[in-house]
């Protein structure tokens, strides 16, 4: 390559899953990704453009991959982007906690022959449990550059971007990988020799030939097609040979091979101080995970979570909410019934509701979520909820999702990219809209909590959970197991980071702001035309045997229920407005039972847009349909029941 | 013995091989785990929930479902 200043570097960042690549990505790139604790959290790739000093940098950071041979959809998308991307440097994030593992994916890349830069992450979790690496002899094993860094703190930041510049600007490294025993480099070399000249080759041969022996019809990715290539015949003589000389099959032989040379590395670069007694957060897992303690500390995180953001909430909510009152008043007032002023009401209403009945419960939300998923527990969570999620047909790993979707639905539908078995990724996608996420969330306790009290929105989520596992169970009849079971990676536990946490709180309030806000105002904008125009009426008219005759609600509110498929706070602001009514004075056109049966509807019925399009993407329009059926179905049904109990 | 075997609790052991299809093998082999490390059995869930498994050689701690614990065949490996 010639270095030119016209040219922008590109820099891929690749590293396992929870290695610091996305907080590494984001130090870089200033706040565009989200990190959690929990191993492949990252599902999308996301580019940044960033200047550094003199030079720009295109930065692209994969979701986390454990190996090239993918087996989740989420590592697909890595290594489609890894062989596609005409990168000039790779940034290998290596987790120094866990460097013999870590080394295990760097010593596959190292094989690409493209300008590599290691940065050594998570020195100060390694130290704590007691592991000292040596950059110096990393670097003079591996025969790149290695940068420490300890990405939370912003440390070592400006050494890797310069170290990847340098890199970048270099000389192309000849494919390297010291190690192969003389025997696998003698067949790997047969392969190599054996190519038609006009094989499609990555990178380079060497590296060709390594990935055709390793990967299965399942596993190959780009590969699998090798055999319509000419190759077939000499690939099944390399492997049969392979397998001849060890007894395993060929792709564990190389693995194995790798997996000794890794450790070998951490042990010849690293120092391990023996500890007598446990350290504090393994003594912590054996309280967090206890078979009995466990469960205890995990119902009382879960009700700490509602009972703290309800506390927050209810008096911030209050708060706000005066002034818009005050505001509202002053605006009838002055001009009456005019159009004018019925504009102004809905896009009062519409800023009003965004910023007063929504953020007091949504910034606590995030805040708690983000607190548990930085710290890790997310992974406990997987552990101990495990045998439950056997009962409705999935197991521990489908917890991340779940957990993810009490926030919003459609990061946590995107997190199903990280389950193995497409039948789990299907059965999880079908049961997230019913976790109440955020804007739900907010319904229930600024409607439920706020008049009938913490303890019926209590009672609402658990019956709600309780609907998710009825749910589960009756979908799993019709998609019988094949799902494997359980393996899921427990990361360290560790101190969230303050800075971590405020940056993934701002970039989910920024993405509410830029596209719930707009939705909310302009939907509120739009029913209070509705209303000056009389139009709302028809809708009401032809939705009333439902809304009246089935859910005995006052049959104003069906253009409401409507809208909320746009976004489900919309539903409560435009309650409000439909009723000509302020929060305060609520109770008094509307009883309590018909709020309880408003909630369990708006709750249930029909994934909001954003929920329905994600699902069309991710899972097809058939799961999209199925979702949007049994969610109306749900909700018209249990609407309908709770008017008749309560 | 397999790592849910009663007797495997709170020793240090050695993974002798993993009787599992291909998917499982590869997927325990990308998380560190492979036959010769040596391993500790961690907590265990309860109701036949999983049991993690903390590989002594690579620092890694995973949760196995039993089905997979199943097949992590194991010896007794102490001596230190």
């Amino acid at each position: 390559m010639t270095p030119t200043e016209a040219r922008e570097p590109v820099v891929l960042f690749i590293g396992q899953p929870n290695c610091g690549k996305s907080t590494l990505f984001n130090a870089i790139a200033g706040h565009k990704v989200e990190s959690t604790n929990f191993p492949g959290s990252t599902v999308r790739h996301a580019h940044s453009r960033v200047v550094v000093g003199d030079a720009t940098l295109n930065i692209i950071d994969l979701p986390g991959a454990y190996s090239l041979c993918p087996s989740d959809p989420a590592e697909k998308v890595a290594l489609t982007h890894l062989f596609r991307e005409k990168s000039d440097v790779l940034i290998n994030v290596v987790d120094a906690s866990i460097l013999g593992r870590s080394l295990e994916l760097t010593l596959e890349i190292l094989e690409m022959g493209l300008p590599i830069v290691v940065a050594l992450n998570m020195l100060d979790l390694a130290e704590k449990k007691g592991i000292s690496v040596d950059p110096v002899k990393l670097e003079a094993a591996l025969g790149v550059r290695v940068v420490p860094t300890i990405a939370v703190h912003g440390r070592g930041i400006r050494e890797l971007v310069e170290a990847a510049l340098e890199a970048a600007a270099g000389p192309r490294r000849p494919s390297l990988r010291p190690g192969w025993t003389p025997a696998v480099e003698a067949r790997i070399g047969e392969l190599v020799g054996a190519l038609p000249a006009d094989f499609p080759v990555v990178f380079n041969a060497r590296f060709t030939a390594i990935r055709l022996i390793e990967s299965g019809e399942a596993y190959g990715g780009d590969f699998s097609a090798a055999s319509g290539l000419g190759i077939g015949t000499a690939l099944e003589q390399t492997r049969a040979a392979l397998e001849a000389d060890r007894g395993l099959p060929a792709y564990e032989v190389l693995a194995a091979e790798r997996h000794h040379q890794a450790q070998k590395i951490f042990e010849e670069t690293s120092v391990v101080r023996r500890r007598t007694r446990r350290s504090f957060p393994e003594r912590l897992d054996d309280v967090l995970m206890h078979p009995f303690i466990g469960y205890v500390v995990l119902t009382g995180v879960f009700l700490a979570f509602f009972f703290i953001i309800f506390k927050a909430g209810s008096p911030l909510e209050a708060f706000f909410l005066r002034p818009l009152e005050s505001a509202k008043a002053a605006i009838d007032a002055r001009w009456g019934r005019s159009l004018w002023a019925t504009l102004l009401d809905g896009l009062l209403q519409g800023v009003g509701g965004g910023v007063a009945i929504v953020l007091p419960y949504f910034i606590p939300l995030l805040f708690l979520m983000a607190v548990l998923e930085d710290a890790g527990y997310l992974a406990r969570a997987g552990f101990l909820l495990d045998t439950f999620m056997h009962r409705l047909g999935l197991h521990g790993k489908s917890v991340s999702p779940f957990v993810l979707g009490f926030g919003c639905n459609v990061p946590a539908i995107t997190a199903t990219r990280t389950l193995e078995s497409r039948r789990d990724r299907m059965l999880t996608s079908l049961l997230i809209p019913f976790i109440p996420c955020s804007a739900r969330t907010t319904i229930i306790l600024a409607l439920v909590a706020f008049y009938l009290g913490p303890l019926w929105a209590m009672g609402f989520y658990v019956a709600n959970l309780v609907l998710v596992a009825g749910l589960g169970r009756i979908l799993s009849l019709f998609l019988p197991s094949e799902s494997p079971g359980l393996i899921l990676e427990i990361p360290m536990l560790k101190v969230p980071s303050p800075r971590l946490i405020a940056l993934k709180v701002y970039l989910h309030l920024k993405a509410f702001v830029r596209l719930a806000w707009p939705l909310l105002i302009g939907g509120s904008v739009v029913l209070s035309l509705f209303q000056y125009f009389r139009w709302d009426r028809t809708f009401n008219v032809v939705l009333a045997p439902l809304v009246s005759g089935l859910l005995g609600l006052p049959r104003e509110l069906g253009v409401t229920l409507i809208f909320g498929f746009l976004r489900k706070e919309l539903s409560l602001v435009m309650l409000l407005q439909a009723l000509g009514t302020t929060f305060q004075e609520l109770p008094r056109l509307i009883t309590k039972e018909q709020m309880v049966v408003f909630t369990v509807f708006v709750s249930l019925f029909i994934p909001c847009l954003s929920t329905f399009v994600t699902l069309w993407k991710e899972s097809g329009r058939k799961i999209a349909f199925l979702s949007a059926g049994l969610s109306v179905g749900a909700a018209l049904v249990l609407g309908f029941i709770v008017r008749l109990l309560v | 013995m397999t790592i849910i075997d009663p007797s495997a609790e709170g020793r240090i052991l050695r993974i002798v091989d993993i009787a599992g299809g291909e998917g499982v093998r590869r997927r325990l082999f990308a998380l560190g785990f492979q036959p010769g490390d040596r391993v500790e059995c961690g907590q265990r869930g309860i109701f036949g929930g999983p049991v993690v498994l903390k590989n002594l050689r690579t620092g890694v701690s995973m949760a196995v479902g039993r089905g997979i614990a199943r097949k992590i065949l194991v010896a007794v490996d102490d001596a230190d």
